[in-house]
């Protein structure tokens, strides 16, 4: 039951995720000077690629069949994989490479006034506003469960 | 001048303070995670989700803090007209 809560939630997130992408790209290309969506654009897919590639990072680390029970407990301190690898140090790792890249492409952006940087705020927000989403969805369903 | 020195001042004080309560929020996140699939392996997939949704939301600040600072450095919004009343001011 809650397994099933937790997969549509993401489902819905990655979703809903792509869907907002679009629908601020598309608005903004109508509506707004070139360069205003352009940054739309370009926060949209960076923070959208951005977190695809944190969910495959987070399920490489922490698939279940990756590691045995034995060798990842609290005794051990150093919380690694049954090779020795450890856990923490190779997320941390990719997640400083992957927001070294996105801090480089910002900086391109707005240092060379590609983009418009409100636009790109705004694309940038597409995943915030993607779990905003989410948690009003279940907690909406939430309350309407407990009032039934 | 001063102006821009307080520009650059505040951009670099921005992102260092965006960047240290990231850094701890992540790093608690990320520490109980781990703890909490450590105790219990089965509950992986449901911790990996809260996880990841706490961390995208954790670093959408940082980078929200980083275009701040950097809109500060290279795109401030009246610089033009700071640079003309400086100018102004000079002459």
């Amino acid at each position: 039951m809650e397994t099933d809560t937790h997969k549509r939630i993401i489902a819905f997130v990655i979703k809903s995720n792509w869907y907002l992408f679009i629908v601020a790209t598309l608005l903004g290309f109508i509506n707004t000077p070139f360069k205003f969506a352009l940054g739309i654009l370009c926060g949209g897919l960076l923070v959208t690629l951005n977190f695809h590639l944190l969910k495959r990072t987070l399920y490489k680390a922490f698939d279940p069949s990756k590691f045995e029970q034995s060798k990842f407990s609290l005794n051990n301190d150093n919380m690694e994989y049954s090779d020795g690898r450890s856990i923490l140090s190779g997320v941390i790792v990719k997640y400083y490479i992957r927001f070294a890249i996105s801090g480089i492409v910002i900086f391109a952006l707005i240092n060379r006034n590609i983009v418009e940087p409100m636009g790109l705020i705004i694309g940038l927000s597409v995943v915030v506003a993607s779990i905003m989403a989410a948690t009003t969805l279940e907690l909406t369903r939430l309350i309407f469960k407990e009032a039934v | 001048m001063d102006f821009f020195t307080a520009c650059v001042w505040a951009a670099g004080i921005a992102i260092g303070i965006a960047a240290f309560g990231c850094g701890i929020g992540q790093g608690m996140g990320l520490n109980g995670a781990v703890q909490g699939i450590a105790r219990n392996p089965e509950s992986s997939g449901k911790v990996t989700v809260t996880l990841l949704i706490g961390l995208a939301m954790i670093e959408s600040l940082c980078i929200y803090a980083l275009v701040v600072a950097l809109i500060l450095i290279y795109a401030h919004p009246q610089a033009a007209e700071i640079i003309k009343t400086v100018a102004a001011v000079a002459k």
